[in-house]
């Protein structure tokens, strides 16, 4: 579920939220809503919604996503996946755990910059992925054995997802 | 007194953290005192004197290991933002097994969360002076409202008798109470059958979720009493 190979494709839209409007939320937000699905997106800065261009046609919500009555009307209650990509590892620890716990979403994913937590809390059961270990990874490989793993190396990342625990 | 005093370790040197620790050495404790901003941390180094104080960052792990974190009786994670608190809860909880972790809660809406993701005391000031100040303005006359915290209305209210009102009657003939969980009848100190016939002066605990404003005891003037 929740793959689209095209325009035209019939596919179920997939609610989900993502907390932060930074690159890495504002262009998964953009490419979900543009393939169709039920985009909401949280922020506590106004001015980072102009990443979303004029096309975005998901919901932009102003707040704090740790904050409970922020993800309730970003519509975390009726939401199937959840992804919190704020430049803060708490926050976004938190408003995963929040996004599991109290709003009950299926799917949830976090991103921890710092490796030791992410190990933690991938042990808690929470999907986790840290950009740290991964460009450190890729890194490593293009030090050890060239451009040509490197890339290997990235695919492999990009196919997999993320290191990550259920 | 233990053979060693207690060891608690406080995150967060602002207001809270700083009159925390003082109090916490006052009563003897050993306390360290952990500040992410360097600047803060040697004022309130040079205030707190005997207490270590330590620069930084209470929810990075590699920090809170030398910290002697795995000795710590008790962490207390009181900085300004919920999520911080909550993070160095549970790290110092599941990594270092420290067995009691208490969090200040900055928005009252999290004090549950907390519990339920693992901290074992969750305090909000707000809720506290809100509690307080609810319990002032229902402490009026012969109610008294206790808030039981949380997201719940409940609390215990504990209704004196007016001289007047529902005398000789039992509690479940008082129509005000009747939808009621009573909890105890007290009268000179002493807990009362719930079935004995009430008298001024009496108090009534209830555990209830209206207003202890609400409860005037004020009984029909039609309706007799049950003889007993």
């Amino acid at each position: 579920m929740g793959f689209v190979s095209g325009i035209g494709d019939i596919l179920a839209a997939v609610k989900v939220v993502i907390v932060g409007c930074g690159r890495v939320g504002s262009t998964l937000a953009r490419d979900l809503s543009r393939e169709g699905h039920d985009v909401a997106i949280i922020d506590i800065s106004r001015r980072a919604f102009e990443r979303l261009g004029e096309a975005f046609s998901g919901k932009a919500v102003l707040g704090s996503g740790i904050d409970q009555e922020i993800l309730e009307e970003a519509g975390a209650g009726e939401a199937d996946c959840f992804i919190s990509v704020t430049n803060g590892d708490n926050r976004n620890i938190m408003s995963a755990q929040v996004a599991r716990e109290i709003f009950k979403i299926p799917r949830v994913m976090t991103r921890i910059y710092d490796p030791i937590r992410e190990r933690v809390y991938r042990e808690m059961g929470l999907y986790t992925f840290c950009p740290t270990v991964v460009g450190a990874a890729i890194a490593r490989t293009f030090f050890d054995s060239g451009p040509a793993e490197a890339d290997r190396a990235r695919h492999a990342v990009a196919a997999s997802g993320a290191s990550g625990g259920a | 007194m233990p053979e060693r005093p207690a060891y608690v370790i406080v995150i967060g040197a602002g207001k809270v953290g700083f009159y925390l620790s003082r109090h916490l050495l006052e009563g003897g404790y050993e306390v360290a005192l952990i500040e992410k901003d360097p600047v803060r941390a040697s004022l309130v180094a040079a205030q707190l004197g005997s207490c270590a104080s330590l620069v930084g960052d209470g929810d990075e792990m590699a920090f809170l290991a030398t910290s002697g974190i795995e000795r710590a009786d008790v962490v207390a994670a009181v900085t300004g933002d919920d999520e911080d608190n909550l993070i160095a809860c549970q790290l110092a909880k599941r990594q270092f097994s420290v067995p009691r972790t208490i969090a200040r809660v900055n928005n009252p809406r999290n004090v549950q969360l907390f519990h339920q993701l693992g901290v074992d005391v969750a305090v909000s000031a707000t809720e506290l002076i809100l509690g307080v100040i609810e319990t002032g303005l229902a402490s009026h006359g012969d109610v008294l409202q206790i808030p039981l915290g949380g997201s719940s209305e409940a609390s215990l209210v504990r209704v004196t008798v007016p001289v007047g009102q529902a005398i000789g009657r039992t509690v479940g003939d008082v129509p005000d109470l009747a939808g009621e969980r009573l909890l105890l009848i007290v009268r000179n100190g002493q807990e009362l059958d719930p079935q004995t016939p009430l008298e001024p002066g009496d108090q009534i605990v209830l555990f209830t979720t209206r207003p202890a404003s609400d409860f005037t005891l004020e009984v029909p003037e039609l309706a007799s009493p049950r003889s007993s």
